[in-house]
């Protein structure tokens, strides 16, 4: 029989624990003994329990529960400066010196941007138009310019359709003058803001004027003042900083067209009689400076550059008024109730500030001129990651898209609100829009931005890895991986899995 | 600095929070006053022009609010105790006054309830 354990290890076997082994303490008492203290334990006095009050039960009308200490309060260190962590929240860097300087890289002019052979490519915003698109809040604090060396866009299929929409726009064509209404909307992370600041960018490459709303929020948040329009319209409301906060934007991105064009209207609506020859950005300024007359002044700028003949007397310095291109950054909030309060303190409608229903006005079609005389393109973007819940928008736009469809709105398929969902008239009224009477105005169109196609997709991620962000070889395989990842394409999602990965993986 | 009402505010407080400081204004009552006068919720005290700063002070000096509606207060409890009900009765024992039970957690009542109550 096999012993169950190795002969040639049995030294190292554990020795068998003693049977009978020592104590392992000996009794202090024992080697006390020999000790020559004196004093006992019992000369020192006998520790006594405390006593607590809560032993004895509570007193007449006390309270049982034990009482908690109250904190001292600390010293609280001093908050920042007025303003500093709201300039930080919306800094916007646009430059990071540690990324790669692409080689070859093109800058975004009139030639590059309606180039179907530059599509799928990077291309950069000039650096002398930075400044302008700063100044109109193209860029997002939440966007990922500052991991690249400078600002860059894609080309994709979208950008080159709109480019060559600027073309015919601005170009002397049958499109001469043509008036576009486009509402964009597309899933989270799909492009919506960045597509309007490519419009941005061909507007400024093509000298339009441009009105942009970076976050239609902010109108509707009640955190800027309100008044009532005027005593003959006590139902609408006016604010005033924000118009005035309009037109600095408008003045410093526009600058270059606004100082070589002159007054060419009567403003009886300014207290002050504008003088001939003032040039529109005197008028802008005077806004900017004097909130109070900020309406009246944005009024009469709007008059200006939609007028296509200039009024008697005024004949001698008239130019041509250049197209328009309006940019508005999530619509919905505009199509429900906003935060201000009327004189009963009841909700105001969002329709009824001045300043929302100006630029709402213009997606319905003018009567015999159209909306914007001189041509231009409105666009309207909805947000998906800040989105309040309207039902009656969405079947707003549903029905928007539907009639471009071509489907009746009589027809049965023509999509409704929910019986009993209590639908906002108003908000279904931006879809009700009738056919326009001018030849030169387009109806409203929806349009839905998806995601990248593969190629665009691969020249987005290969300009990650020429700024070396991304250190992995960009095959087929990859780019297709990365693209079904990022959901068919959706360029957020691309953004992200671009930056993540900084390693090969081996 | 500017005076509400004889009450001196630093520019840089909420219109809303320096009328909630008064006796006997709360959040509905300032926000419906600040609605009355085209503020809006987060305006600063600075950024009131003077004649909302006045229509604001002619509307709280109309109104009952501070000494006058502690003292109106003060009236109430003291009628009731002097009608001899038993509302005022429990005021002036420094019990709860609306039927809640007194075996425990009458704090509330054995601090408050006076006949000078203080506010």
């Amino acid at each position: 029989m096999v012993s169950s354990f190795c002969w040639s290890c049995l030294t190292r076997l554990p020795t068998p624990r003693p049977l009978l082994s020592a104590p392992a303490t000996i009794p202090r008492a024992a080697s006390a003994a020999a000790s020559f203290h004196t004093s006992t334990a019992r000369a020192f006095p006998m520790p006594t329990k405390k006593s607590r009050s809560l032993d004895s039960g509570p007193k007449y009308r006390q309270a049982k529960s034990a009482r908690m200490k109250k904190k001292k309060p600390t010293d609280k260190p001093r908050p920042p400066p007025i303003g500093e962590r709201k300039a930080l929240r919306k800094r916007i860097v646009l430059s990071n010196p540690n990324a790669l300087e692409v080689e070859g890289m093109q800058d975004f002019d009139a030639d590059t941007m309606v180039d179907s052979h530059l599509h799928g490519d990077v291309l950069g915003l000039p650096v002398t138009m930075l400044d302008q698109l700063r100044a109109v809040q193209a860029f997002k604090p939440k966007q990922g310019w500052s991991i690249f060396r400078r600002p860059g866009t894609v080309v994709r299929r979208e950008t080159l359709e709109m480019g060559r929409l600027f073309d015919r726009i601005s170009g002397d064509g049958a499109d001469k003058g043509k008036v576009v209404k486009k509402i964009v909307t597309g899933p989270k992370g799909s492009g919506k803001t960045v597509h309007m600041l490519q419009a941005m960018a061909m507007a400024f490459t093509k000298n339009w004027v441009v009105f942009s709303v970076p976050d239609a929020q902010e109108l509707t948040l009640a955190h800027t003042g309100y008044a009532p329009l005027s005593d003959e319209q006590p139902d609408l409301y006016v604010q005033k900083d924000s118009t005035a906060a309009l037109l600095s934007r408008t003045a410093i991105a526009n600058q270059a067209v606004l100082k070589d064009l002159r007054v060419s209207q009567n403003h009886p609506a300014l207290k002050t009689p504008v003088k001939e020859g003032t040039t529109l950005e005197d008028l802008t300024k005077m806004g900017i400076r004097d909130p109070a007359l900020a309406w009246p002044v944005f009024e009469a700028l709007w008059t200006e550059l939609s007028a296509t003949s200039p009024a008697a007397g005024f004949e001698k310095s008239f130019k041509p008024r250049p197209p328009m291109l309006v940019t508005v950054d999530g619509l919905a909030h505009w199509m429900k109730n906003s935060e201000y309060l009327n004189m009963e303190s009841k909700p105001i409608h969002a329709h009824d500030l001045v300043f929302v229903r100006h630029f709402l006005s213009l997606l319905k079609s003018g009567s015999q001129n159209p909306t914007l005389p001189n041509g231009g393109l409105l666009l309207y973007s909805t947000s998906a990651s800040n989105k309040p819940s309207l039902p009656t928008f969405e079947v707003a736009l549903e029905q928007l898209e539907a009639r471009q469809a071509g489907v009746n709105p009589s027809s049965a398929e023509f999509p409704q609100p929910k019986a009993y969902s209590n639908p906002d008239p108003r908000v279904l009224e931006i879809a009700n829009v009738s056919k326009p009477a001018s030849a030169k105005e387009g109806p409203v169109e929806v349009q839905t931005l998806g995601g990248l196609s593969r190629e665009e997709a691969r020249g987005f991620l290969e300009y990650f890895a020429r700024s070396g962000l991304l250190r992995e070889r960009i095959s087929d395989e990859m780019v297709s991986e990365k693209w079904t990842l990022a959901g068919n394409g959706v360029i957020g999602e691309l953004e992200k899995l671009g930056k993540r990965l900084r390693v090969a993986a081996q | 600095m500017v005076f509400l009402l004889g009450v001196n505010f630093p520019e840089r407080s909420l219109v809303k929070k320096s009328l909630e400081s008064f006796f006997g204004i709360g959040h509905n009552t300032s926000s419906r006053l600040l609605a009355r006068f085209y503020i809006h919720p987060t305006c600063k005290v600075g950024e009131l022009a003077n004649k909302q700063v006045l229509d604001i002070t002619a509307a709280l000096s109309d109104m009952k609010i501070e000494n006058d509606l502690r003292r109106s207060v003060l009236d109430n409890i003291k009628r009731l105790k002097e009608t001899g009900t038993y509302r005022g009765r429990r005021h002036a024992l420094g019990l709860p006054v609306r039927g809640q039970r007194t075996r425990s957690q009458i704090q509330n009542a054995v601090k408050l309830n006076r006949i000078d109550r203080r506010l």
